[in-house]
């Protein structure tokens, strides 16, 4: 919700104001941050949605669905992405907007990558003693600069995926793989599991990148490798693999909403 | 004193011979209206957009064949200019060549000339364009020039067209075609007929009423305007309602082809207004999401073909229509065949507007098939809704502004073929004077679920011959040549040729960005040359 831009105007009249006024603009507030949600949708709809899909999942522009958006860190970068668009890309500015529809839409985008606030299932410490013991985590995952590359990166995972997510990803891995937004080629799988023989062997690992006709793969051992498809015995994508192991049966309930409460603590 | 008067005779020669080179070399990058009508013959040239009026986008020189294509090579890269405009960073032009001098333009509008036998600058011309331009609806580019006799005529972004010295790119003289500020604009390659220049306008997603234009080529004197969304009381306002027709979009944004002998003009039209929410416009709203054939002369509509009425799904037919001549059914008949966004391809009698043939080329979800008078039967609840629903293909559709080309001696017809479907949404509109004017969009799904792929189909069946698979939906047009080769291009950066018989991959090469332009061809020195633009980066291809 877009607190940021709504509330302030509030708060300068608050000081002097008794409780019960308080209280009932506070709750005289609820409609309204309801009512600028809608004007920012509505703001967004309008001119943003045909690049960016209409939920922001992406479309000819990337997704906006992402805590972190690579052209605006901060919400003064983000005013500026849209109202002068960013050089040397597709991305026109929406000059024409009002500075007020601007922190609107600035609020809604912020919103889109934003995961509500939730409580955490366990404990966060006694979580960061599992990964790093009986989870044995950084044997695949680099996390602060330790640990293997095997698996995606860790740093920042509480800000981009919410609990449900975190918990699917420790006990049933295999049906939440982890995806790349490519800017022109749209969502994409990331580690993708695949199998490749060619006359010089078997090869198994993850996909890095692929063409039309090349692929390149990364084997569990760190090992990369670039093939051409034309060279190829058989080439296999095993969608709804992943190599990182469930953890359903090796940790305890317990231990599982401990790791993810300490992985939704990973927010930087 | 003998030895310096020889030294002048010798110099004068020179001299001489250098004005005669020059002059001859002047003389020559002119560019008649009978070049145009012999383009498509030799194939050393390429005067116009589609490579020639019938739209063919067919290179017939062979000296690149299947069987040295392997030995293609870049013969020479030029780098686009930035020009400080945000959002130009896309690239989606076709350069044309005319007695060895390249003309194309440069997001947003800049036009460059360059030698194209070495790719040195010989002039580069930039519009005066604010950083505030209206562009609603589509990206801020620019998709090539015309030329007739000695000038380029280039179409701006903000909705201006531009006559410039072809030697030295002066302006010759300028024309405001539309107001910017209403969300007009113009981002096709103009067509040049004889004596005039023909242009056509975006903007249905800000809501105008679009129309076509024809320009005097020599003073820039407007001709004639007709619009492709009827008033109320001319033909095909009865399928409009209320004031409906005033926003009612139907631009006109992709380059149209042209039959000297039948004199007629073939331009395509785009989505009614708003996109999404047909609610608000009830009824087939003609004359959008359709072909026209125009008198060059007067503007005047002779016949016109809607592909898809009452449009929610913003399935503009701004698609390249091609002029085939050939037997159908046997019978020899001047026919248009369109391969459209919304899926299916059209064969059409373009002397009369008959519809022959609608057949399904790509999978789609919204349509049971084209029934005998060439109207979709359309599959119900496929409108978009307030909670989406899911159709194929996506609003990119199953071919976009991209060519297809056609091989004359083989009758084989070549599309770049997006596969990918969207969830439709609906939502309310209010027109507003250069604002959005959408009711709705579409959340596409996720590129794991979208591929891509180049088809040769049958001209005169629409029957699949083969297809060649891309990993994803494409963004870049075709060329099939006299070597028995297609060229394409992929979203990952490859820019390839197939054998045409086969679909076989043969070559490749990765320009290292993305491909959104459409390859063309040429001959300098005898020597055949392959052009495609990768990202900012305009490549050149030869074996020689």
């Amino acid at each position: 919700m877009p607190f940021r831009f709504i509330l302030r105007p509030f708060r300068k009249t608050i000081d002097a104001l008794p409780s019960a006024l308080f209280t009932a603009l506070i709750c005289f507030s609820l409609p309204v941050l309801a009512q600028e949600a809608e004007v920012g949708e509505q703001l967004f709809q309008t001119h943003c949605a045909r690049c960016h899909g209409i939920l922001g999942e992406g479309g000819e522009g990337p997704s906006l669905k992402r805590p972190r958006l690579n052209h605006a860190p901060d919400d003064n970068a983000l005013y500026s992405v849209i109202t002068e668009g960013i050089p040397g890309t597709g991305m026109p500015g929406s000059w024409m907007l009002s500075p007020e529809d601007g922190r609107q839409l600035v609020s809604y985008v912020r919103n889109l990558g934003q995961l509500p606030d939730e409580p955490m299932p366990g404990d966060p410490a006694a979580g960061e003693i599992v990964y790093n013991n009986s989870g044995n985590c950084a044997s695949c995952h680099i996390l602060n600069g330790v640990g293997e590359g095997i698996g995606p990166q860790l740093n920042g995972v509480g800000a981009r995926r919410n609990s449900e997510y975190l918990r699917r990803s420790v006990t049933s891995p295999e049906v939440e793989q982890p995806k790349i937004v490519d800017r022109f080629r749209g969502t994409l799988n990331a580690f993708l599991t695949v199998r490749i023989v060619s006359e010089y062997g078997t090869y198994e690992g993850m996909r890095i990148n692929e063409d039309v006709f090349t692929v390149q793969m990364r084997d569990l051992t760190g090992d990369i490798y670039s093939f051409e498809k034309a060279d190829l015995i058989s080439y296999e994508k095993a969608f709804g693999h992943s190599y990182m192991p469930g953890y359903s049966a090796a940790l305890t309930e317990t231990q599982i909403d401990d790791v993810i409460s300490y992985l939704m603590t990973l927010r930087d | 004193m003998k030895k310096t008067n020889k030294m002048n005779v010798k110099f004068a020669c020179s001299f001489i011979l250098a004005i005669c080179t020059l002059y001859s070399f002047a003389t020559l990058a002119d560019t008649t209206y009978e070049d145009h009508l012999a383009d498509e013959a030799s194939g050393a040239d390429w005067l116009s957009y589609s490579g020639g009026y019938k739209s063919h986008r067919f290179s017939p020189l062979s000296q690149i064949n299947t069987a040295n294509i392997e030995q293609l090579k870049v013969m020479w890269a030029y780098q686009m200019q930035p020009t400080g405009i945000n959002g130009a960073g896309l690239q989606e032009t076709t350069p044309v060549v005319a007695d060895g001098i390249m003309y194309l333009t440069e997001s947003p509008s800049s036009v460059t000339a360059l030698d194209a036998r070495s790719g040195n600058l010989l002039w580069h011309w930039t519009p005066d364009i604010s950083n505030e331009v209206l562009n609603i609806g589509f990206p801020r580019i620019n998709r090539g020039v015309a030329l007739l006799d000695n000038n380029v005529y280039v179409a701006t972004l903000d909705a201006r067209i531009f006559a410039l010295d072809a030697r030295t790119g002066a302006v010759r003289w300028e024309s405001q075609v539309a107001d910017n500020s209403l969300g007009f604009s113009l981002t096709l390659a103009p067509l040049a007929l004889d004596g005039k220049i023909i242009v056509g306008v975006s903007g249905a997603e800000a809501g105008v009423r679009a129309f076509l234009d024809a320009y005097d080529a020599v003073t820039g004197e407007r001709l004639w305007r007709t619009f492709t969304v009827p008033a109320p009381g001319e033909p095909g306002s009865e399928t409009w309602q209320g004031d409906d027709w005033e926003t009612g979009g139907g631009s006109t944004w992709l380059t149209g082809s042209y039959d000297p002998e039948l004199d007629l003009l073939y331009w395509t039209t785009g989505n009614p207004a708003p996109d999404w929410n047909g609610d608000l416009r009830p009824g087939d709203n003609l004359f959008t999401c359709a072909v026209i054939a125009f008198d060059p002369d007067t503007g005047e509509m002779r016949w016109h073909f809607q592909y898809t009425p009452h449009d929610t799904h913003d399935w503009d037919a701004n698609q390249i229509p091609v002029l085939v001549d050939g037997e159908f059914e046997g019978q020899q008949r001047k026919l248009l065949a369109l391969a459209n966004r919304n899926a299916f391809y059209y064969l059409l009698d373009r002397e009369t507007g008959e519809f022959l043939l609608g057949e399904e080329y790509s999978y789609q979800t919204w349509a049971e098939g084209i029934d005998e008078t060439g109207r979709p039967i359309v599959i119900p609840n496929t409108e978009p809704s307030r909670e989406g629903v899911l159709v194929w293909p996506s609003l990119q559709g199953a071919t976009n502004w991209f060519s297809p080309s056609y091989n004359p001696q083989t009758e084989q017809f070549f599309v770049a073929n997006r596969r990918m479907g969207a969830i439709y949404f609906k939502a309310d509109a209010e027109y507003q004077p250069g604002q959005p004017f959408l009711g709705g969009g579409e959340q596409a799904l996720d590129g794991v679920q979208a591929t891509g792929a180049i088809l040769a189909l049958d001209v005169m069946s629409g029957e699949q011959q083969w297809e060649f698979e891309l990993l994803t939906p494409p963004w870049s047009g075709v060329m099939a040549t006299g070597g028995g080769l297609v060229f394409g291009s992929s979203n990952e950066g490859q820019f390839f040729a197939l054998d045409a018989a086969t679909g076989n991959p043969l070559w490749n090469f990765n320009t290292g960005a993305h491909i959104r332009t459409n390859p063309m061809g040429f001959s300098i020195d005898d020597n055949q040359r392959v052009v495609i633009i990768g990202g900012q980066t305009l490549f050149v291809f030869g074996l020689e």
